[in-house]
């Protein structure tokens, strides 16, 4: 469905998705309905575990869903494959990580002109598109030094270059703050506020930090991977693992997998059993 | 979207990734260069003691290649002879390959000294071109070579003449049959005892001079064998390809060492099929080395992989980089452990590596107890290719592993 001015930029309807740890099954989303218009500035709040990441993990096409639809720009995002995604992010959304996540082998100025360089552009200018964008976020002076010579606010910055080095129409940011102090945290909301502003980018952020709430133009709150703007926390629905998780029978490739896996805890499980013991 | 990312910047970031992981790569080279280093040590042992016996089992006494009337080599009869060995002879100064080449008989016969015998092999050659073609004269370890025109000058195997129990000077009575059936006998007198290290060869010969023995048998002009000397082993087929052009099959038969000694031949094969297998466990470990060396790279750098990924970085281009950064990494190994290898090489060159202590081990098979390693085209190249199959086989792997990577997975981990 091609994009119109007056179609939401993201349409999720009925979304609900389970992480499976062994024969665990841990709901994430709970049918999840929700619409951005362009230009938005949204924040996504809540606890961890209550499926802020998996939420933007699932718009950005990082991660599939059990069930419903999720369109980004009237693409239908969950039925493209693995390099049809990627092309589509590289086009048309930036990220911006927690744990800033630059490439550490690249300085700053090569991690933000990478990507102009996989969209196409050539490598002078991709660079030249790089020192503007770090001039923008305002670490211009800092293009040589390497990820590991740079502190933790000025990677975010560099992160921040590199998802609108593309000039994309989306960002998704998960928790953009929450590895930063509460100065260098605000200065990166009021960076991305602005640049909203000057750009009309759409801001999806995931954070539980108040700051980031507060920069919010709409915030949505999620408990449990339900949205629960219209509930309080008493008279939502509970949660039926049958509908969000299915049963469902692994497979020897699977299992065997699995029996092979290296055990090393994600973020996901840590939270969910943070969330689970709270 | 066309990326405009080639090849350079792949090689590029493969180059940096190796860099900043120094201790991984550290470990990774140095496995490399051990196991190409022992993967070219062992073609070169190999090699230098396969040819050190080709060389001694051919210049003890076959020749590169041998010319016979046809049927001889199975008959051993002298009615097989070659009567116009000039006919031949003439294309010996056509051909560069050839650098020596004689004229032999060869007959069996008995061999008596004041009444003990035994039975012998006698061979009749021109002490001046046998020269040429082998080291007889050289492994004369009592007495002299024969002289030119002393027609009576006999030498004996080591074994033959200790059987015979026959010392320098003493009379021996050689008896055989001349081509018409006819039993004769002559006296000859020893004059040196030879040791080829061949217990087959020293066993059996008696070798007296062409001219006398062509007067001895009433064989004219006539010889059994001609042999050739080759410049290197590896002429030999082109030399007999040119021959069998050149001399009707109806009337000669022409035959590389190969042929002449089956056994020799086997044992040669045996040892080349030996040789490959240890080869083929050398590069099994190397592969399982440097598989998980680079397996714990791809655990190691699952993040940010995911990163990449997450930020449009195509599959295909995840699987390109880190392909090309174990080949990379397999090559300057593979390089720096075949210059390392190419070094201890030239350095046992020549002085070889000396087995003396274990000599008794070596007297069968033309063996010698120094081996002189060296490395032929053939197994540098065999090397060379497998290293690259091995650097494909460690790389494709991983690769192929890392595009299939959970981007969310992979991001989430701490």
């Amino acid at each position: 469905m091609p994009e119109d001015n007056r179609s939401p930029i993201i349409h999720i309807r009925d979304l609900h998705k389970c992480y499976w740890v062994g024969s665990m099954p841990y709901p994430a989303l709970n049918g999840i309905d929700l619409e951005l218009q362009n230009g938005e500035f949204v924040v996504l709040a809540g606890r961890s575990g209550s499926g802020k990441s998996t939420l933007l993990n699932i718009v950005g096409g990082l991660e599939s869903a059990d069930r419903g639809e999720a369109r980004v720009l009237g693409e239908d995002i969950l039925k493209m494959g693995n390099s049809q995604r990627s092309g589509f992010r590289l086009a048309n959304i930036g990220f911006v990580f927690q744990a800033y996540n630059l490439i550490r082998v690249l300085s700053a100025r090569e991690n933000v002109a990478y990507v102009c360089q996989l969209q196409g552009k050539s490598k002078q200018e991709s660079l030249e598109i790089a020192n503007h964008w770090l001039h923008e976020v305002e670490i211009g002076h800092l293009g040589y030094r390497r990820p590991d010579q740079l502190s933790g606010g000025q990677q975010q910055r560099v992160a921040v270059a590199r998802a609108l080095a593309t000039e994309p129409k989306i960002i998704l940011a998960d928790e953009p703050t929450a590895n930063l102090d509460s100065t260098t945290g605000r200065h990166l909301i009021e960076l991305m506020q602005r640049l909203n502003q000057s750009l009309g980018t759409t801001f999806l952020i995931s954070s539980h930090d108040p700051d980031v709430k507060q920069a919010a133009s709409r915030l949505i709150k999620l408990s449990d991977g339900f949205i629960v703007n219209s509930w309080d926390e008493e008279t939502k629905p509970p949660v039926s693992l049958a509908v969000t998780c299915p049963i469902r029978n692994r497979s020897f490739g699977e299992r065997l997998r699995h029996f092979f896996k290296p055990r090393r805890r994600t973020d996901q499980q840590t939270k969910q059993r943070t969330s689970r013991h709270s | 979207m066309v990326s405009r990312l080639g090849i350079l910047t792949y090689v590029a970031l493969a180059v940096r990734n190796l860099i900043r992981n120094r201790r991984r790569t550290t470990i990774t080279l140095l496995t490399m260069m051990f196991g190409i280093a022992t993967l070219t040590l062992l073609s070169a042992l190999n090699d230098g003691w396969l040819s050190q016996m080709k060389t001694n089992f051919i210049l003890s006494f076959t020749g590169h290649l041998q010319i016979h009337a046809k049927g001889f080599e199975a008959s051993q009869n002298l009615r097989d002879n070659i009567a116009d060995p000039d006919a031949i002879s003439r294309y010996m100064d056509t051909y560069p390959e050839i650098i020596g080449w004689t004229q032999r008989i060869r007959t069996s016969g008995l061999a008596s000294v004041s009444g003990s015998s035994t039975g012998v092999q006698i061979m009749a050659t021109d002490p001046e071109q046998e020269t040429w073609v082998t080291s007889m004269d050289q492994n004369v370890k009592t007495g002299v070579w024969l002289r030119p025109g002393m027609n009576k000058d006999l030498l004996l195997g080591k074994t033959v003449a200790q059987n015979l129990g026959a010392k320098l000077s003493d009379r021996v009575i050689l008896m055989t049959q001349r081509p018409s059936g006819e039993m004769i006998s002559e006296v000859y007198y020893l004059r040196g005892i030879i040791e080829t290290g061949a217990p087959q060869i020293d066993r059996t010969l008696a070798l007296i001079s062409l001219d006398g023995a062509q007067q001895w048998l009433q064989m004219q002009q006539a010889v059994t064998d001609i042999v050739i000397r080759a410049d290197h082993h590896d002429q030999t087929d082109t030399l007999y390809r040119l021959f069998v052009q050149q001399l009707s099959e109806q009337v000669y038969e022409i035959m590389p060492w190969q042929e002449l000694d089956p056994m020799v031949r086997q044992w040669l094969e045996f040892s080349d099929a030996y040789g490959l297998i240890i080869l083929f466990v050398v590069i099994l470990l190397v592969l399982t080395e440097i598989l998980n060396t680079m397996l714990i790279s791809l655990h190691e750098r699952q993040k940010e992989l995911g990163v990449m990924i997450a930020i449009g970085t195509q599959p295909h281009r995840i699987f390109l980089m880190l392909l090309f950064e174990a080949v990379l990494l397999i090559f300057v190994g593979a390089v720096l452990g075949y210059l390392i290898a190419l070094l201890v090489v030239m350095l046992l060159a020549d002085g070889g590596i000396d087995l003396t202590d274990y000599a008794n081990a070596f007297e069968f098979f033309y063996m010698d107890p120094v081996i002189h390693p060296q490395l032929t085209r053939d197994s540098a190249l065999k090397i060379l290719l497998a290293t690259l199959v091995a650097a494909l086989l460690a790389g494709i792997y991983p690769a192929w592993k890392a595009t299939r990577l959970s981007v969310s997975q992979a991001l989430r981990i701490q």
